[in-house]
C-alpha cells in the first residue's frame, strides 16, 4: 500500500491558456502529482497538452468531475467562469487551486467560498508571489521586528497585462475578448495586477482600513490599465500600490520604508538564454518557480489534509478591498 | 534613381514634426494635386504596442499628416487611416489602444478596418507566380495613397519598411499563411495596390531597442526608400529579397538620390541589433526547427 509521502496527488487541470499551460508544465514534472486529465475549449490547446504529455484531454470540464480518482482540480479559466466552474468541482468533492482574482465581484466570492465550505472541501487561491522567497523573506523581516515599525510600503505590479510581453518571445499572441470586457473581468488592471500586492500587503500588514484609487486609462479601454492605490493598514502602515499594463518590462516589486532599515524585494523575468536553459534543464524559469513552489504546497496539503493560504477567505477579503479601491476610485481620463 | 528625403525633427512639438513633413515633400519635388477627393493613409500598426516602442506609426505624425494634405488639398478632402485585422491583432481594439480612435476624433479621418471592408478578388503574377488576394474597395476607391511605415528589423526578411507595410493592406486575417513566400506576398501586394507617396515615421526608431531618432524620410519609390531604409539600418538592401523582386517586377529603383540631411547621420544612431539580440533569434529560430517549443510549453 502507498504511504503518504509517495502517494502521488491525482489533479485534473481546467483552462489552458496562459497561466493553464503554466500548470500544466509543473504537473507534468512535479513527482509528487499525477496529471490525470485537462480540459479547454480549444482542440488546438488540447492538442498542445497531448504533445506535452498529458493522457486524456476533453473539451467538456464535466468530463473531468466524473472521474472519482482525481483528487484535486485547478482552475485556471478567464475571471467570469470561476463560479460555475468552482461550484461543478466543490459539488464533485475535489479540492480547488483557482487562479487569482477568486471571482469578478464580492458576491461571486463568496458564492465560491460557501460552496466549497458546504462541501467540505479545500479551496486555495494561486497568488505566486506569496511562494517568491525574496517577498517571503520580508515577511520574516518584518515579523523578527528588523525593520522596526513599516511606514511607507511601495507595491509595483507592471508589465503588459493581457498584451503579449515582447521580450519573452517573438511571435504576439491573440489577446482572448473577455480581456476587453468589463462585465467578464470584474475590473481592470488593480483586479488583475492589484490583487497580488493587495493579498502581499493584508499578509504582511494586517486587513485594509481604508484605500483609494486613481485610475488610469492610456489605452482608452473601459477597464484600467494603470492604477495607483494608497492604502491604509491596521498596523498603521500606509501602502502604495501601482500597477499596470503599459510597460514591455514586468517588474513585481515591493519596497518597505521602516523605523530602523528599509527593505527591498523585487522579481523580474530574467535573460531569454537563461530561462531557456532553465527550461530544458529543470522545466521551469526562475521567473515561474514560485508557481511550482504554490503547486508543490498546495500538493502538500492535500496530502497532509491541511488547510491551505491564501484561502478563500484571504482572497475574498481582497476582493473586497479592490472594491473599496473602485468605490472610492478616481478617474483619470 | 529616385529621389528619397532625410529630414530631422528638432523638437517635440506638432510644428517641428510638420516642418519637417513639409522639407521632406519639397527635397523630392511632391506636390499634392488639387483635385484629390479620398485619400488613403496606411499607418503601420503592430500589434497592440505603442508608437513609443517605435513599432507603431506614432497617431500624432499621422494627425500632422493630415493637416498638412488638408492644408494643401482642401479641407474637405476625405481621409481615411487603413489598417487589416493579423493572426494576433484585432483593428477594433488596435484603433483604441494605439491611440488612432482618439486621433481619428480629433482630426475627423475615417479608420477603416480592410479586414471588414468591401473587396475584390484579384491575381497578380510575381516572379511568373500567381498570387489571389481581396482588393479592398477603399484602397481601390482612393485618389492618394500614403503609406507611413516604421523602419523595423524582421527575422524574415532583414528589415521592413515600406514595401512591408502594403502586407498589412491585405484583407485576409491569418497572414501566416504567406510567411513562406513572404517576399513574394509582399511584392504582389505592392504590384496590386500602387502607393504614390512613402513619408517614414522614423521619430521613434526600433531595432535592439527604441530611440528617438526624430527622422522622417519621403520618396515617391517604396523600392527607393525600402533602400535607403536599409542602409540606415545597417544591412544591404541588395541581400533584402523583397527589395531586389520589387525592382525586378518595375515597382521601383532600389537606388536612390539622397536630399537633405545625409543618411550617414542616421545611420550611426540607429539603435543597432546587439549580438545577443542575434544570438537569441539564431536560438529561437533553432527551438521552433527541431519542435522544442512543444516540449518546453512555449
Amino acid at each position: 500500500m502507498e504511504g503518504v509521502a509517495t502517494k502521488k496527488v491525482r489533479l485534473g487541470l481546467i483552462g489552458l491558456g496562459y497561466m493553464g499551460k503554466i500548470h500544466l508544465r509543473h504537473c507534468l514534472n512535479l513527482g509528487s502529482v499525477k496529471l490525470v486529465a485537462v480540459s479547454d475549449v480549444s482542440k488546438k490547446a488540447l492538442d498542445f497538452a497531448k504533445k506535452m504529455g498529458a493522457k486524456n484531454t476533453f473539451t467538456d470540464y464535466h468530463q473531468i468531475l466524473k472521474d472519482s480518482s482525481i483528487d484535486a482540480v485547478i482552475i485556471a479559466l478567464p475571471n467570469h467562469l470561476h463560479t460555475s466552474c468552482a461550484e461543478a468541482v466543490a459539488e464533485a468533492g475535489k479540492d480547488i487551486l483557482v487562479e487569482k482574482p477568486l471571482a469578478r465581484n464580492v458576491k461571486e466570492g463568496k458564492e465560491i467560498v460557501s460552496i466549497a465550505k458546504r462541501n467540505d472541501v479545500k479551496l486555495m487561491v494561486g497568488y505566486d508571489m506569496r511562494f517568491s522567497p525574496s517577498f517571503r523573506s520580508l515577511k520574516e523581516k518584518i515579523q523578527n521586528g528588523v525593520l522596526g515599525d513599516i511606514q511607507i510600503a511601495y507595491g509595483t505590479n507592471i508589465g503588459a497585462g493581457p498584451f503579449f510581453h515582447r521580450a519573452e518571445l517573438s511571435i504576439p499572441r491573440p489577446v482572448p475578448n473577455w480581456w476587453f470586457k468589463k462585465e467578464l473581468t470584474g475590473g481592470g488592471a488593480i483586479m488583475d495586477l492589484g490583487c497580488h500586492i493587495i493579498n502581499l500587503f493584508r499578509w504582511y500588514f494586517g486587513e485594509v482600513t481604508s484605500i483609494k484609487s486613481y485610475l488610469g486609462y492610456r489605452y482608452d479601454l473601459e477597464i484600467e490599465d494603470h492604477a495607483t492605490c494608497i492604502a491604509k493598514f491596521v498596523s498603521g502602515s500606509i501602502g502604495v500600490i501601482n500597477v499596470g499594463w503599459f510597460s514591455q518590462e514586468s517588474q513585481k516589486k515591493v519596497e518597505l520604508l521602516g523605523t530602523v532599515k528599509h527593505a527591498i524585494a523585487c522579481r523580474a523575468p530574467e535573460n531569454r538564454i537563461f530561462a531557456g536553459i532553465r527550461l530544458l534543464t529543470t522545466k521551469s524559469t526562475q521567473y515561474e518557480s514560485s508557481y511550482l513552489r504554490e503547486l508543490h504546497y498546495f500538493v502538500h496539503c492535500i496530502k497532509h489534509d491541511l488547510a491551505p493560504t491564501p484561502s478563500g477567505n484571504d482572497a475574498l477579503k481582497d476582493l473586497e478591498t479592490i472594491s473599496l479601491a473602485y468605490k472610492n476610485g478616481v478617474s483619470l481620463k | 534613381m529616385s529621389l528619397v528625403s532625410f529630414t530631422k525633427v528638432r523638437g517635440a512639438s506638432p510644428n517641428s514634426t510638420r516642418q519637417a513633413i513639409l522639407d521632406s515633400l519639397d527635397l523630392i519635388q511632391f506636390q499634392f494635386a488639387r483635385n484629390i477627393r479620398n485619400v488613403v493613409i496606411k499607418a503601420n500598426m503592430c500589434y497592440y504596442w505603442g508608437y513609443s516602442t517605435g513599432l507603431t506609426t506614432d497617431p500624432k505624425f499621422v494627425a500632422t499628416l493630415v493637416d498638412v494634405i488638408r492644408d494643401q488639398v482642401s479641407p474637405d478632402v476625405n481621409i481615411s487611416i487603413v489598417e487589416s485585422d493579423a493572426s494576433a491583432m484585432k483593428c477594433k481594439y488596435a484603433f483604441k489602444i494605439l491611440g488612432y480612435e482618439k486621433m481619428a476624433r480629433h482630426c475627423k479621418v475615417a479608420l477603416v478596418n480592410l479586414s471588414k471592408d468591401e473587396s475584390e478578388r484579384v491575381e497578380v503574377v510575381v516572379g511568373g507566380q500567381p498570387f489571389r488576394f481581396m482588393l479592398p474597395r477603399t484602397i481601390q476607391n482612393a485618389d492618394l495613397r500614403v503609406n507611413v511605415p516604421k523602419i523595423k528589423y524582421m527575422d524574415y526578411t532583414k528589415i521592413t519598411c515600406a514595401l512591408k507595410n502594403i502586407f498589412g493592406c491585405n484583407p485576409y486575417p491569418k497572414k501566416f499563411i504567406y510567411h513562406r513566400k513572404l517576399d513574394e506576398a509582399i511584392v504582389a501586394l505592392n504590384k496590386l495596390m500602387k502607393f504614390h507617396l512613402c513619408i517614414v515615421d522614423g521619430i521613434i526608431a526600433s531595432g535592439a531597442q527604441p530611440r528617438r531618432l526624430g527622422l522622417v524620410m519621403a520618396s515617391r519609390d517604396p523600392v527607393a526608400i525600402d533602400a535607403a531604409a536599409a542602409k540606415i539600418a545597417g544591412v544591404n538592401a541588395r541581400s533584402i529579397r523583397h527589395i531586389t523582386l520589387a525592382s525586378r517586377e518595375g515597382i521601383g529603383n532600389a537606388s536612390f538620390i539622397p536630399k537633405g540631411i545625409a543618411p550617414e547621420y542616421f545611420k550611426k544612431r540607429y539603435p543597432r541589433k546587439r549580438v545577443t539580440d542575434k544570438v537569441m533569434n539564431l536560438a529561437y529560430k533553432l527551438v521552433q526547427t527541431v519542435g522544442l517549443e512543444t516540449r518546453l510549453g512555449l
